[in-house]
């Protein structure tokens, strides 16, 4: 105990050591770097490396009164051995992480001058381990801030608590922070405007370097250095846990710190999507192996099959022999070892004296039990022990034990090109190609192009392309699986590699879109889309295709079939004359049919609602047509049929007759005779 | 009979099976019916409410099948076949009745002296 303790001090003391050097090396990057860019990485490693140093030494503050702790019970109280099990450890990845911004119409709209841009990164802090994500300069023109980076953290414990701090800069050129003595900053900030003014003050103040990121830390005197250079500020932090492991993408809540007069204030929606997976080395690692004796079910009592066996993850693969496992030979049979196995051990076995271990599974409804034995009492308590720790595990990493969880390891990946400088977000627009809709929309565009392309060939452009000309040079960032299904559970993230025909002109930096519609609940989904077509100024129309497309399609030849109807009928309408009664009847009732049909019907009815919408329009005309037809049909056969007279056309038989059914006008009234 | 549109209504009905009577190529039920939700309801003489767009018996062929099976003039037709007349256009309730393939027509109608009728002998 002892060792292992001084061993992990000095190693923390080593670490410690080595940031101290890094911060060292930042600071003096940071005085003497002319570059704004520079200066913003520079400061950024700067408070890495201040939140990692205060992390270590609030960590050795720790360890050392552990050790005082231990010493003190040790004597006190007689502990036999160790009872509480501790969970095994295992991997905690963040990865995709996004924060979507809500900025006011106003800011984007009216606000056509100055860009107000903020550098921003996130710490992540899991146990001991800090890390940084690459930074991000963030403007109005972004919708949301996306860091790419996945971030692995190796050795963490079921209870692990995963901070996550968004840190901003504001990175005004015109306000880099120099040594402007104060009176010309005061003079200056009262000749400026006042939210100006506040700007440049908030820079030139010294502020603090190493921010209080370790919530209950005992403060710790740490050498501040005062440097001039941006500063970062911690504009919103959150902490997630092992509630928040998913497979899939999950928002989460911020808290946010300061407010709008913070010239690095970002307006956050005051959420974040993110991927957090986890991997309990339970299920990755072999926890336990060795031979066993399975009993063959059914066979008779006596014999036993041998066989190496592997406990890992939700099963004990049993191979024949050692070597298969090497050979990834496939198991010779599998016993499943989830939540609802029930390990016990039987009675001794009069031969052999020692206790079988009873597996047992439910499968559908029936209970499959497998009795397994080994050669001594000790390796029984090995493998019942093991299967205990295996159970505790489980118990511990909850859902993560369900199934394994993909990380995927950070690979090294070229740096994000950068962002283009000013640009309307409407030039970026990517147009998605997997809908109906979006897809004949960008097929349009795409030969709109082809054809313009053949006509700049041959010299002439039309002005509008010079706009995706401007865009033609920027590369398009890495691509990213998207899918838009509207269930939800791939990320919202931009459409790094659009499908349209014209991908090389778009430039998808931009965090728009999500074509995603899933609603933003804790429980199961993500990504936000119906944050983003609530609080953001402007239209998305891509992220509307998805809810249109199912729409219109059943509207428009609604729509269209009435349309075409209605001016039909008022041209017949003004043909007949004599037909007046009846083709006016007709044309006006049109309108009706529309509004009546969204009733309901009182009595249920078998009859499909939808065969009204299409045929209203359709029997407004026949109408017209087959009842005068059976009104021919009908006076030719029967004379009596005296009814079947919607058009009062002036024969004699046809009026002698109406008159006999004055009351019964069937001019305002149509009557059929069947 | 009461009729608010939208809102569920209650009618006490009657069931009534007609045969067709095939007249040379045509099937004939020999009764004529008038309104519909195209129609202007306002010119409808059955009806008791005069924004009822539902099909009514307006004239009834004596000695014909309708006349045979019960129905009388003034007769609210609810349903034919288990299509509903209540929201039909005047053509499609006709279409309803006159289909070349049914040689028989199952009619759920109403009217007013059912309600009395019902009402009578629950005061009893």
């Amino acid at each position: 105990m002892n060792n292992s303790s001084s061993h992990r001090d000095s190693d923390l003391q080593k670490k410690i050591d080595h940031e101290i050097r890094m911060r060292d090396g930042a600071c003096k990057l940071l005085a003497a770097c002319s570059q704004r860019d520079q200066a913003l990485e520079a400061a950024k490693s700067l408070q890495t490396c201040s939140t990692r140093i205060l992390a270590y030494m609030s960590e050795l503050q720790r360890m050392k009164e552990a050790q005082v702790m231990q010493k003190v019970t040790r004597r006190s109280s007689d502990a036999g051995p160790m009872d509480d099990r501790m969970p095994c450890k295992g991997k905690v990845a963040i990865s995709d992480l996004r924060i979507p911004l809500m900025w006011k119409d106003t800011e984007y709209f009216k606000n056509k001058g100055e860009l107000h841009r903020c550098a921003v990164f996130c710490l992540l802090q899991l146990g001991g381990e800090i890390f940084d994500t690459d930074m991000v300069i963030v403007d109005r023109t972004l919708t949301d801030i996306c860091f790419d980076n996945a971030i692995v953290f190796s050795d963490a414990s079921p209870g692990f608590e995963l901070r996550v701090e968004l840190y901003s800069c504001c990175s005004e050129d015109d306000y880099s922070a120099g040594s402007t003595p104060r009176k010309l900053a005061s003079k200056l900030s009262s000749s400026l405007g006042r939210s100006s003014g506040k700007k440049l003050r908030a820079s030139m103040e010294p502020g603090p370097v190493s921010p209080v990121s370790n919530g209950g830390a005992s403060p710790l005197l740490l050498p501040v250095p005062s440097v001039p250079g941006p500063k970062y500020h911690l504009l919103a932090h959150t902490t997630l846990t092992l509630s928040h492991v998913q497979d899939s993408f999950r928002t989460h809540d911020l808290t946010i710190s300061g407010n709008e007069e913070c010239s690095y204030w970002l307006p956050l929606y005051g959420s974040m999507c993110c991927r957090l997976a986890a991997q309990p080395h339970c299920m990755t690692q072999k926890m336990m192996s060795g031979c066993l004796k399975v009993k063959q079910c059914g066979a008779d009592l006596q014999s036993w099959t041998k066989v190496y066996a592997v406990l890992k993850g939700t099963s004990l693969f049993c191979y024949h022999r050692q070597e298969d496992v090497e050979a990834n030979v496939e198991p010779a049979f599998t016993i499943g070892i989830n939540k609802e196995t029930r390990i016990r051990a039987a009675e001794k076995d009069p031969q052999s004296k020692v206790q079988n271990i009873c597996i047992s599974n439910q499968y559908g409804g029936e209970e499959v039990t497998h009795t397994l034995t080994t050669d001594s009492r000790e390796d029984t308590h090995r493998w019942m022990e093991a299967f205990w720790q295996h159970f505790y595990d489980m118990s511990q990493w909850k859902q993560c034990c369900d199934d394994l969880m993909k990380i995927e390891l950070p690979s090294l990946r070229k740096p994000a090109p950068a962002t283009p400088k000013q640009g309307s977000l409407y030039h970026e627009m990517v147009i998605e190609s997997s809908d109906d809709l979006s897809s004949s929309v960008s097929d349009i565009l795409a030969r709109r192009l082809q054809e313009l392309e053949l006509r700049s060939q041959l010299g002439t452009s039309p002005t509008w392309m010079s706009l995706f000309e401007e865009n033609s040079p920027k590369i398009v960032g890495r691509p990213r699986p998207c899918t838009s299904r509207l269930s939800g559970h791939s990320p919202c993230t931009p459409h790094r590699l659009p499908r349209s025909p014209v991908s090389p002109h778009r430039c998808a930096q931009m965090g728009l879109l999500s074509s995603d519609v899933s609603l933003t609940s804790d429980s199961d989904s993500h990504c936000s889309t119906s944050l983003c077509s609530h609080h953001y100024g402007w239209p998305e129309p891509s992220s509307n295709f998805p809810i249109l497309s199912s729409s219109p399609s059943r509207l428009r030849p609604r729509t269209l079939s009435l349309d075409a109807k209605l001016s039909t009928l008022r041209g017949r309408g003004l043909g007949g004359g004599g037909v007046g009664g009846g083709g006016g009847n007709c044309h006006c009732s049109c309108q009706p049919p529309s509004s009546s049909l969204l009733g309901p019907s009182p009595i249920s009815s078998r009859s499909p609602r939808l065969q009204h919408s299409t045929q209203t329009t359709l029997s407004c005309s026949s109408s017209t047509s087959s009842s005068s037809s059976s009104s021919n049909s009908e006076c030719s056969h029967s004379p009596e049929s005296s009814e079947g007279v919607p058009f009062s056309r002036p024969s004699p038989v046809r009026r002698s007759l109406r008159n006999l059914r004055a009351r019964l006008d069937p001019r305002n009234w149509l009557q059929s005779q069947v | 009979m009461s009729y608010i549109p939208g809102q569920p209504m209650t009618a006490v009905a009657q069931r009534i099976e007609i045969q067709k009577l095939r007249q040379g190529d045509h099937l004939i039920l020999g009764f004529s019916i008038g309104g519909g939700i195209d129609q202007d309801p306002g010119q409808n003489p059955f009806s008791e409410d005069k924004t009822d767009k539902g099909i009514y018996v307006t004239r009834i062929t004596p000695g014909g099948p309708a006349d045979v099976a019960g129905l009388v003039m003034g007769d609210k037709i609810l349903q034919v076949n288990g299509w509903d007349m209540t929201m039909v256009t005047h053509d499609q309730a006709r279409k309803r009745l006159t289909k070349k393939k049914e040689d028989v027509v199952r009619l759920l109608v109403t009217r007013k002296s059912l309600e009395k009728a019902v009402k009578q002998s629950m005061s009893h």
